[in-house]
């Protein structure tokens, strides 16, 4: 018999079906919708900076009611994630995946160059895994949630308090700050985080890069991350600070201050802990030209490592204020 | 052609009390992009469009009784997260899945509470009959379960079910088929049953 009718209410009618749609149509949804008006949400963009401020600061109290609901929602997950495939074959170890499966602490989730999959990271969030990506589950509990990303792609959707979600790579962890971001690691271990939305970071041994929204960070076995500096930023600026993260050619300097934009002043920012002295100097002195320091923000102060100086330039590149993520994450990159 | 025949099973039911065409139907992306501004008039029209999908999510998994509760959470919930939403034409498989974790919530949550049969003190045969019925539906395979009662109880069609859930058509007419042969079973029903 045909199931057309059960399908599209098309063809010869099913008297069952018509009988069943009948008799449980009394259960339809019928529910008014709530008072949209009264919900408070997020606008992706204010006019003015003081609203951003203020945004800040309501979004602080906001977190900390959502930490204590969040955290208490997470105590029962279990310790294994859900995975999904979404292409091709993947595997769990040597197990294909054809729908939805799970991943214990230890295991490996494997994508070919055909295959694609989805994790559950239990009620935080979810990754996407690209082909050619082995992805390992370190540890699942209410207060962590760690995978490892030997290799290949990933791309997270975290709604989470910050600090819960960690990638391991083979030359930084990738922490989330609350964010969207996209994870790379190539065959030789090396990294890049590109943060879609919100906040994200990378840290190894205690060198700490924060990459904001529409910024990238690269990292490098056995050095950590590098500076983080904007999608659009010139190619030889990228250059530059390839050479001077990574190669630690301090001559590399002068191309970074000589092509650093007003746009780069990010680059800068981060570039005045990672350096010191007379560097540190220049470094001052080229960000002082794309984006003047604030009243009360001294040369001195600055060269001395005075925190909440660095802060308050910061505020003025128009990147949300600072104080969240300290209260998260405690102190930005010290100046040394 | 397709696409045209698609959204009028989608919004087919809407069109039947106005005048609104198809083409003048703004789709969920550019909703859920106002929405994203603050628009709420534009939240409220994807309430109308997703309403029957959440709510028969949530029939195939909670007591009846709690689902009305549990629609307004999810739609708030969703509200609220919408800027977590990376693309905005996705807004109906991430709502469905805002649903399901939200039914997962709503057991963990109350184990140790006491569940009351919904048909206690129904003594009318016909409502009776109703909700032995119901129940033997959410006595199926979770797979079968939803797009049964999105089907039979909400009204959707199977093409509009997949629409609406990000589930591919094949799945959904699979799934409806083979529901439907075991509730035929569960009721002791045979296939020319009057």
């Amino acid at each position: 018999m045909s199931d057309d009718y059960l399908w599209d209410r098309s063809g010869k009618p099913d008297r069952d079906v018509e009988k069943l749609e009948q008799m449980l149509g009394q259960f339809r949804q019928d529910v008014p919708p709530p008072d949209f008006g009264q919900v408070p949400m997020k606008v992706r963009e204010f006019p003015r900076r003081r609203m951003y401020r203020w945004m800040a600061v309501a979004a602080a109290a906001a977190a900390v009611v959502a930490v204590v609901g969040l955290r208490y929602a997470i105590q029962q997950q279990p310790a294994t994630l859900y995975v999904a495939r979404l292409a091709g074959v993947p595997q769990i170890g040597e197990r294909p995946i054809a729908g939805t499966d799970q991943m214990k602490i230890g295991q490996y989730l494997v994508t070919d160059s055909t295959s694609r999959a989805r994790i559950d990271v239990g009620l935080i969030g979810e990754v996407e895994v690209e082909p050619n990506s082995r992805v390992g589950l370190v540890t699942t509990r209410p207060t962590e949630h760690r995978l490892a990303l030997d290799v290949g792609t990933l791309h997270a959707r975290i709604w989470a308090p910050p600090g819960l979600f960690f990638v391991n790579t083979p030359s930084a962890t990738a922490i989330d700050l609350g964010c969207t971001y996209t994870l790379t690691v190539d065959s030789a271990g090396a990294g890049q985080l590109r943060v879609i939305k919100g906040w994200g970071s990378f840290e190894y041994k205690g060198r700490e890069s924060f990459v904001p929204e529409g910024a990238v960070c690269e990292t490098r076995p056995g050095i950590g991350p590098g500076t983080p500096y904007r999608e659009d930023a010139p190619e030889t600026l990228r250059a530059a600070l390839e050479k001077f993260d990574f190669e630690r050619d301090s001559t590399a300097l002068d191309g970074i201050l000589h092509t650093a934009r007003r746009e780069d002043a990010l680059t800068l920012w981060h570039l005045l802990a990672r350096t010191a002295g007379e560097e540190r100097g220049r470094v001052f002195d080229r960000l002082a030209i794309v984006m003047p320091p604030p009243a009360g923000v001294t040369r001195d102060g600055v060269l001395a490592g005075d925190r909440q100086m660095l802060d308050q330039w910061w505020e003025e590149l128009g990147l949300h204020s600072a104080t969240w993520w300290r209260m998260w994450k405690g102190p930005a990159p010290q100046v040394r | 052609m397709g696409t045209t025949l698609d959204l009028r099973m989608v919004f087919g039911q809407r069109q039947a009390g106005t005048s609104t065409t198809v083409a003048e139907l703004p789709d969920d992306a550019s909703l859920v992009a106002a929405a994203r501004n603050g628009d709420r008039a534009a939240f409220g029209q994807l309430y109308d469009r997703y309403a029957r999908m959440v709510h028969g999510i949530l029939l195939a998994r909670v007591p009846g009784s709690e689902v009305a509760d549990l629609v307004h959470d999810v739609f708030l919930s969703a509200l609220r997260r919408l800027d977590t939403l990376r693309d905005n034409s996705a807004f109906g498989g991430w709502l469905a899945m805002i649903a399901r974790n939200r039914a997962t919530d709503y057991h963990r949550r109350r184990t140790e509470m006491t569940e009351v049969p919904e048909t206690l003190g129904r003594d009318d045969p016909p409502q009776a009959e109703a909700h032995a019925v119901l129940e033997a539906v959410r006595s199926l395979p979770e797979a079968y379960r939803e797009p049964l009662i999105l089907r039979l109880i909400e009204g959707m069609t199977g093409p509009e079910i997949a629409a609406r859930t990000g589930l591919t058509p094949g799945s959904v007419r699979v799934n409806l088929h083979r529901g439907m042969k075991q509730l035929r079973e569960k009721l002791g029903w045979s296939q020319d049953h009057e």
